[in-house]
C-alpha cells in the first residue's frame, strides 16, 4: 500500500508538471488563435527555440539558469514579432487555409534551421537545472526532484501573471476586445496592426518561456517543438477556443490522463487524450469552457 | 480533361523521364488523392488538415487485409476505400458541425490519433517496422486472361485507369445537384441552411467522400511500395495534400490538384537531389526541409490561387 501510494503520487506529480507546461504552451497558442484567428503552427518550434536559447546560454556562455529564463523568452518574442511582421500578418482576414499553410511552412523551415545550426545540430542535449533546486527532496512517502517542484511553481506563477495581465490591466482589456470584435477596436482608435503584433509577441514569449523551464526535464532536440504542438491543439479544442481557464484545465487534463494511464495501460498514453477530447466534444460542442464565438458564427 | 489522361497514358513512352515509372505512378496516386480532397477543400470550402490520416488508413487497410484476410488485389483495395470513408465518416460526425478555423483545428486535433494507434497497436500494424511483403498478385479472369501487376508498367496502367475513373466520378459529383449545394455552403452556409438544405449532412458527406478517395489512394500506394509504415499517417501528409491543391490552383480549377500533385511529387525528388549536391559543394549540409518550408511560405505569399490561378489572372478563389 505504502509503495502504491508512493508510485501513485509520483505519477500525479509527473502529470501535474507536464500538464502545467502544456498549459503555458496552450495559453500562448489560444491567445494568438483568439485574437488573430490564425492556427499558429510555429508555436511548437518557438517552444523549441526557447529551450535552445537557454541551452546555448548555459553551455556556451556559462550563464546561470535565470539569465536564460529571462532573456530566452524575450528573444523568442522578438522572433515571433519578426515572423508576424514579415509574413503572417498578410494572411489576416482571409481564408484560414493561408495562415495555416504559411505557419506550417515556417515551422518546417525553422525546425530545419535548428538542425542546420552547427552548435545545435540533430542530436538531443540536456540542460542542467539551477544549483539551488538540483537533487531531490524527501516528502515522507516519496522522493521527488526539487527542480520539478520548482518548475510547477514557476509555471503557476507564469499562468497567474498572464491572467493578471489579461484581466487586470487595460492592455488585457484591449486584447480581449480585439478577439471579440477587431473592427470595433479600430473604430475606437486603437492601432490594430500593432496590437496584433504585440499579441503575437506575447504568445511567442509564452511558448519560449515554456521551452526554457521544460528544457531541464525534456531532451532538447529539434523535434521537441512538434512533440509539444500536438497536445496544444488537443488542449485548445477540449478546453474551448479562446478560453484562458479552458487551456489551463485542458493542459492539466491532458498531462494527468497521460501519466495516469501509464500505470495501468502504458500503450494508450498517446491515445487517451484523444478519447477524452472526443467525449467532451460529444457532450459539449465547444469544449469544456468554450463559448459561442465569432470564430464559428 | 482528356489531354491530361492522354499525357499520363503516354508518359512511359516519353524520352528521358519515361523510365521513372514508379514516380509516374506516385504522381497519379497523389493526384487522385488531391482531386478527391478538393471536393472538401475547393468545393465545400472547408480546410481539413487531417486527411493524410485517411490516406494512411487506406494504406494500412489494404496491407492488413492482404496479409491477414484475403491476399488479392481488388478486395484489399475496395476495403481501403471503405476504411477511409468509415473513419472519415466517424470523425466527420463531430467536425461537420463546425466551419472555418474551428473546423481546421478539429481536423488537426483528430488527424494524429490514427498515427499513434498505428504506432502502438503493433500486433495489427507492425508498429515501428510497419507492414511489408504486400505483393501485387496478378489480376484478371481465371482461365481467360491474366495481368501480372508485379510488372511496374502494368501496375502503372491499372493506376491510370483507376485514376481516370475516380476523376470522372469526382467530376460528376461536383457537377451534380449535390455539388451545387456544397458550393452554396462554401459561398454562404447560413443562406444555404435557410434554403432548407441540411447543411450538416452535406458537410459530413463531403468529409466522408473525400475520405473515401484518400483511402483509395492510400491502398494504391501500399501496393506501389509493397509496404505500409506509420509515416503514411503522419500529419505532414495532410499538409502536403493541401499544398498540392493550392499550388496547382485547386481553389480556382477542377484540374489544379493534378497539376499541383505532379509538380509537388516530381520536384520533391528533383529538389532533394539538387540540394544534397549543393550541400556537398558548399561543405554545409542544407536541410531539404528548410527549402521545402520556404517554398510553402513563398507560394502562400505570392501565388495564393496557385499556378492555374496565376495563369488565368484570378485573384480570388472561385471554383465552379
Amino acid at each position: 500500500m505504502e509503495e502504491f501510494l508512493g508510485e501513485f503520487s509520483s505519477f500525479v506529480m509527473i502529470g501535474l508538471v507536464n500538464g502545467l507546461i502544456y498549459a503555458v504552451v496552450a495559453l500562448g497558442f489560444t491567445l494568438i488563435l483568439g485574437v488573430m484567428q490564425v492556427i499558429n503552427f510555429t508555436h511548437g518550434v518557438l517552444f523549441a527555440f526557447g529551450a535552445y536559447f537557454a541551452f546555448t546560454a548555459q553551455r556556451y556562455f556559462n550563464l546561470p539558469f535565470w539569465v536564460g529564463l529571462i532573456f530566452a523568452p524575450i528573444l523568442v518574442g522578438v522572433l515571433g514579432i519578426i515572423l508576424e511582421r514579415v509574413a503572417i500578418r498578410k494572411t489576416y482576414g482571409g481564408n484560414p487555409l493561408f495562415g495555416l499553410l504559411l505557419t506550417f511552412g515556417m515551422a518546417t523551415a525553422l525546425e530545419a534551421v535548428i538542425r542546420m545550426v552547427p552548435i545545435w545540430g540533430k542530436v538531443g542535449y540536456s540542460v542542467k537545472a539551477p544549483e539551488f533546486v538540483a537533487g531531490s527532496i524527501e516528502l515522507g512517502f516519496m522522493t521527488y526532484s526539487k527542480y520539478r517542484l520548482f518548475l510547477a511553481a514557476l509555471a503557476m506563477l507564469i499562468i497567474f501573471v498572464t491572467w493578471l495581465f489579461l484581466e487586470k490591466t487595460p492592455y488585457g482589456g484591449i486584447i480581449k476586445a480585439g478577439a471579440y470584435d477587431s473592427e470595433m477596436i479600430m473604430a475606437l482608435g486603437k492601432n490594430l496592426p500593432r496590437l496584433r503584433m504585440y499579441v503575437f509577441g506575447l504568445g511567442a514569449m509564452l511558448a519560449g518561456v515554456a521551452g526554457v523551464i521544460a528544457a531541464p526535464i525534456y531532451s532538447v532536440k529539434p523535434a521537441m517543438g512538434t512533440d509539444i504542438l500536438m497536445p496544444a491543439f488537443l488542449i485548445v479544442v477540449l478546453g474551448g477556443i479562446g478560453s484562458f481557464w479552458g487551456s489551463v484545465i485542458g493542459g492539466l487534463i491532458v498531462g494527468m490522463s497521460k501519466s495516469m494511464i501509464v500505470m495501468v495501460f502504458p500503450r494508450a498514453e498517446d491515445i487517451i487524450p484523444y478519447v477524452i477530447m472526443a467525449f467532451i466534444l460529444i457532450f459539449r460542442q465547444r469544449g469544456l469552457m468554450g463559448e459561442k464565438s465569432v470564430l464559428e458564427a | 480533361m482528356v489531354w491530361i489522361f492522354v499525357l499520363f497514358f503516354f508518359f512511359p513512352k516519353f524520352p528521358f523521364i519515361g523510365k521513372y515509372l514508379s514516380l509516374g505512378t506516385e504522381v497519379m496516386i497523389w493526384s487522385l488523392f488531391a482531386v478527391g480532397f478538393n471536393i472538401l477543400l475547393g468545393y465545400t470550402g472547408l480546410t481539413s488538415f487531417g486527411h493524410g490520416a485517411y490516406f494512411g488508413i487506406g494504406a494500412y487497410t489494404a496491407g492488413i487485409i492482404f496479409l491477414r484476410v484475403y491476399p488479392g488485389f481488388w478486395v484489399p483495395l475496395l476495403l481501403s476505400i471503405v476504411g477511409g470513408a468509415l473513419f472519415a465518416g466517424l470523425v466527420g460526425l463531430i467536425v461537420a458541425k463546425k466551419r472555418g478555423i474551428y473546423f481546421s483545428l478539429l481536423t488537426i486535433a483528430f488527424g494524429q490519433v490514427f498515427y499513434f494507434i498505428a504506432f502502438r497497436w503493433e500486433e495489427l500494424t507492425g508498429g515501428e517496422t510497419g507492414l511489408s511483403k504486400i505483393d501485387r498478385i496478378p489480376i484478371g479472369i481465371p482461365g481467360l486472361f491474366q495481368v501480372k501487376l508485379s510488372n511496374p508498367i502494368n501496375y502503372y496502367y491499372v493506376c491510370w485507369a483507376i485514376f481516370l475513373i475516380a476523376t470522372i466520378v469526382v467530376w460528376k459529383i461536383v457537377h451534380s445537384p449535390f455539388g451545387k449545394v456544397i458550393q452554396g455552403i462554401r459561398e454562404n452556409e447560413v443562406r444555404t441552411r435557410y434554403l432548407g438544405y441540411n447543411v450538416y449532412f452535406y458537410k459530413w458527406a463531403s468529409v466522408t467522400l473525400s475520405g473515401a478517395f484518400a483511402g483509395l489512394a492510400g491502398g494504391l500506394y501500399t501496393f506501389l511500395i509493397n509496404s505500409a509504415f506509420a509515416t503514411v499517417l503522419d500529419w505532414t501528409q495532410s499538409g502536403n495534400v493541401v499544398m498540392m491543391n493550392l499550388l496547382g490552383g485547386g481553389l480556382v480549377n477542377f484540374f489544379g490538384p493534378i497539376l499541383g500533385a505532379t509538380i509537388f511529387i516530381s520536384s520533391r525528388d528533383l529538389l532533394s537531389a539538387y540540394i544534397s549536391r549543393a550541400s556537398f559543394a558548399l561543405h554545409f549540409e542544407i536541410d531539404w526541409l528548410f527549402i521545402y518550408g520556404l517554398i510553402f511560405v513563398f507560394v502562400i505569399l505570392f501565388i495564393p490561387t496557385g499556378i492555374l490561378g496565376l495563369i488565368s489572372g484570378k485573384k480570388r478563389a472561385v471554383l465552379r
